[in-house]
């Protein structure tokens, strides 16, 4: 745990409250084992097995205000559960939250009218009554007076468009709309911290963009902190600054995006198009030796013309697999292509 | 400083009273933008308790007397325990539903907010109920009336029967919260209502004297729904007991009210939530 | 034009799915017996409580907790089904217009997969429960159990015609949400006019009229009367006619579901 929150997150500072604070959280589920064989039925009625499920192991990290974080991993990884005990829904089975100071758990209401949630599959907003009754209902709730409502809603309304279904029931909302309308819904209220649970699961480009913008402008002109889930890699090198990824429960990396990109260490893939051809040492061979025999690069495809191979950026100068490879005859043109993002989770996830 | 933290309170007790008001005002509207499922959910329920009457009306037409309670008794007993049990679904009908909120998740929802869990899961669930309201107010007039008739009972009964109905719905709630409570640990709770809810209500609307003594026993105590209706009647029709069973009601509803919001108390600090 | 025999052996695998994914649950439904028992034990005591004063007809005080305990068993055949068997679900996730576009009827494949449920609950529930009922009231099987067979005819009418049954209200959820009233409002119809807790005989004469016009005797009462050796086999007819109406019913609000659906679209 503490090579996870040494690595990449800064000290605390005494004098300023971190944003979130997790220290060293666990969640275990018990389920009853279900026996097997004869007479089954009636044994597992009173039998006291259980199988403890980890979902979430030892995981702890310190978010700062203003930060933008993304929280990646493959389902069932324990993303949501993570979520669910930031947010004061789940109690760990051990360790600790603070929200800018205050834990969830213990002090439920108070930390609940600091944040914002928003879970992509479920809606907060009232099924059957108009988009802006619900605005109406949250703001009795959070106590958020009439003045501090037309201005924020205002101002939502501007960037989210919130205009063209204003008086329409939340039922009749297209997924988008309705994700437009949650994520207002969820700031209404002017908290410091939002928490969104996919909150562009199953959504168009346009609408996907759109919510992206909001959550920019949220970030960089109010100030919020923000942590998402997301299985969209656009999400996270459009918005985050930092990237946590779990895996089996626990905390994988903790940095920037071109961090983990370097960490995973995929290659580059260089193309290379000769003038007049070129010339292999030994044809049907998939190795290029350089010279000095000081590194390999492999050959991912060639035709007539071109050549195209793969690096390790890590641990070759780019400058010298273009010496090597100007050696097999006249370049004339180069083109590189950086890892994927895609592909880098798909390592990191595998 | 304590001075303030009352005044604190007070003012968001109000807060939660209003928010309580503004809650049910929309859930009433929710509702009413299904009219013709509205009234036609109130038609089927008044069926539905027709024949439920039916059921003991047919019973104590041919037999007349359920041992040695009168005709007018038992049905005394019935309408009591359905005007309660409505007073029970219409204000705290969504701690009968917590199986839904515990299997699509919802709850999680009502975790994210400033509020009380039961104070944004109890208005969602309000509901006027025509169909049971007239029902078990037409049968308690007539059987109070029969008995104010025949000078077996005196005006006296009617607020007393009254005080009966709303400690019998605290208690309904109480039974209704504290069995929901179990579904923090096993999600599926409509087998235990089945017993708890259904059940021991059916059970209670005859004289406890019909059952084995365990039985009796366990409906006065375990699940103590013989308070609402049989025990008040003990007093309020037959003359048995005493003045006492009032302050006896009030401190029992009041006591297992707070015991049922304990332990729900702690069954959500186990709330597990749903997969993923 | 679907043919129903087109297809056997798809019937029998719904059937047997069905069954089967009650199967991993049978501990907790095990217990739900216990729930259900209590229930059946409950009405005894009250027609116990009521012999004591008062006789109890051509039954007796045994004849009537035997009359319980068979209607009590019956009840996971007869009245517990799948609400709606399932369709109100499929037409709120809007599963159903997949539904219609299969190559099976409708009717014939959610009736296969309750089958399956109806067997599984025969076996697991009302068997469990009959003998709980039996140890705890201290009761044999009557004449030593020669009258099952026929009984348990009438009750494998009874419960098709719960099926048809449950297959109409299921279909009403294309016109109303509130279809789950329907099925309440069935057990207390099933409660009142099968003869669930009082026998027919004892209604009052406009009741027993009402209820002789309509299916409900067949479904309770008169598998019961077979058990108890005092039916006329005839009325087996009646369960017999009763489900060519019911299954004519079925088939004619399938197509008024068919129309709703191809009108709004699911």
């Amino acid at each position: 745990m503490e090579t996870i929150s040494s690595r990449a997150v800064p000290t605390v500072q005494a004098e300023r409250e971190a944003a979130i604070e997790a220290v060293g959280l666990c969640k275990s589920f018990k389920t009853p084992v279900v026996a097997q064989g004869r007479f089954s039925g009636i044994r597992s009625l009173f039998s006291r097995e259980y199988t403890t499920k980890e979902a979430v192991r030892d995981i702890g990290f310190t978010v700062e205000k203003g930060d933008f974080v993304g929280y990646i991993g493959p389902n069932g990884a324990g993303k949501s559960t993570t979520i669910k005990m930031l947010t004061g829904i789940l109690h760990p089975s051990s360790g600790s939250v603070r929200l800018a100071g205050i834990d969830p758990h213990r002090d439920r209401l108070r930390c609940a009218s600091r944040l914002g949630v928003v879970f992509g599959q479920r809606s907060q907003l009232w099924w059957d009554l108009p988009v802006k009754d619900s605005y109406d209902i949250l703001a009795h709730m959070y106590g958020v007076c009439d003045a501090d409502k037309a201005k924020r809603l205002g101002e939502f309304a501007e960037l989210l468009d919130l205009d063209e279904f204003w008086d329409t029931p939340v039922r009749k909302l297209s997924l988008g709309q309705r994700m437009r309308a949650d994520i207002a819904a969820a700031m209404l209220h002017d908290p410091e911290l939002l928490f969104l649970d996919e909150p562009t699961i199953g959504l168009d480009v346009n609408a996907k963009r759109n919510i992206r913008g909001f959550l920019k402008v949220l970030n960089e002109e109010f100030g919020k902190t923000i942590l998402l889930t997301t299985h969209d890699m656009d999400d996270i090198e459009q918005l985050c600054r930092r990237v946590m990824v779990i895996g089996g429960g626990r905390l994988t990396y903790d940095g920037t995006v071109e961090g983990l990109r370097r960490e995973i260490g995929l290659p580059t893939e260089i193309k290379v198009t000769y003038r007049a051809g070129y010339v292999l040492p030994r044809q049907g061979d998939d190795l290029i030796i350089a010279a000095d025999s000081s590194f390999a690069m492999r050959i991912v495809s060639r035709t007539e013309s071109t050549l195209t191979v793969e690096v390790n950026r890590q641990d070759v100068r780019t400058m010298d697999v273009l010496r090597e490879l100007g050696q097999r005859g006249e370049i004339e043109d180069v083109e590189m292509r950086e890892p994927d993002f895609e592909e880098i989770i798909r390592r990191v996830y595998g | 400083m304590n001075e303030r933290r009352a005044t604190d309170r007070q003012a968001s007790l109000r807060n939660y009273i209003k928010l309580y008001l503004i809650l049910i005002r929309t859930s009433v509207r929710s509702r009413m933008q299904y009219r013709f499922n509205f009234a036609f959910g109130t038609v089927l329920a008044a069926i539905i308790q027709l024949s439920e009457f039916l059921m003991i009306a047919i019973v104590l037409a041919k037999f007349g007397a359920v041992r040695g309670w009168t005709m007018h008794e038992v049905g005394y007993l019935f309408a009591v325990m359905t005007l309660a049990k409505t007073l029970y679904r219409t204000f705290g009908n969504e701690v009968h539903n917590l199986e839904r909120y515990l299997v699509e998740g919802e709850l999680d929802q009502l975790l994210t907010k400033p509020l009380p869990v039961l104070l944004s899961l109890l208005p969602r669930g309000f509901r006027i109920m025509f169909g049971e309201v007239i029902q078990g107010g037409a049968i308690l007039a007539w059987s109070l009336g029969q008995m104010l008739h025949s000078g077996q009972i005196s005006w006296w009964a009617i607020p007393q029967t009254i005080f009966a109905i709303v400690t019998g719905g605290v208690v309904l709630f109480a039974i209704g919260m504290a069995t929901a409570t179990c579904g923090f640990w096993t999600t599926r709770i409509s087998m235990l209502q089945n017993m708890t809810e259904d059940a021991a209500q059916t059970a209670a609307r005859y004289p406890l004297t019909l059952y084995p003594g365990w039985m009796s026993g366990l409906l006065l105590t375990a699940i103590p729904v013989g308070l609402v209706g049989y025990l008040p009647a003990l007093y309020i029709l037959r003359g048995e007991l005493g003045l006492w069973v009032f302050p006896v009601l009030a401190a029992a509803s009041c006591l297992v009210v707070l015991l049922a919001l304990r332990f729900w108390k702690f069954g959500i600090s186990k709330y597990q939530s749903t997969g993923s | 034009m679907i043919s129903f025999r087109s297809n056997t052996r798809l019937y029998q695998t719904l059937a047997a799915k069905a069954y089967a994914r009650n199967i991993q649950y049978r501990g907790s439904h095990l217990l739900h017996n216990f729930a259900s028992a209590a229930f059946g034990y409950l009405y005894a005591c009250i027609w116990i409580g009521l012999g004591r004063d008062h006789s109890l007809g051509d039954y007796g005080t045994i004849g009537m907790l035997h009359y319980i305990t068979f209607t009590q068993t019956s009840l996971w055949v007869a009245s517990f089904t799948t609400m709606g068997l399932g369709i109100p679900q499929s037409v709120r996730t809007g599963q159903i217009a997949l539904d219609l576009m299969r190559p099976v009827h409708l009717f014939a494949h959610l009736m296969a997969k309750e089958w399956g449920q109806i067997a599984y609950q025969f076996l697991y529930k009302s068997i469990p429960i009959y003998i709980v009922m039996q140890l705890a009231l201290g009761l044999t099987p009557i004449d030593g159990g020669r009258t099952l067979p026929l009984a348990l005819t009438a009750l494998a009418g009874a419960a098709y015609m719960a099926i048809c049954m449950n297959y109409m209200m299921g279909i009403s959820a294309l016109w109303t949400t509130e279809s789950s009233w329907l099925y309440w409002g069935n057990q207390a119809l099933m409660n009142l006019l099968a003869g669930f807790f009082i026998p027919l005989e004892w209604l009052p004469g406009w009741l027993q009229t009402v209820a002789w016009a309509s299916p409900y005797p067949f479904m309770l009462y008169a598998p019961t009367q077979f058990y108890l050796g005092k039916g006329d086999p005839v009325l087996l007819l009646g369960t017999l006619a009763w489900c060519a109406a019911l299954t004519l019913l079925c088939m004619l609000s399938t197509k008024a579901l068919r129309h709703k659906v191809e009108v709004q679209g699911g």
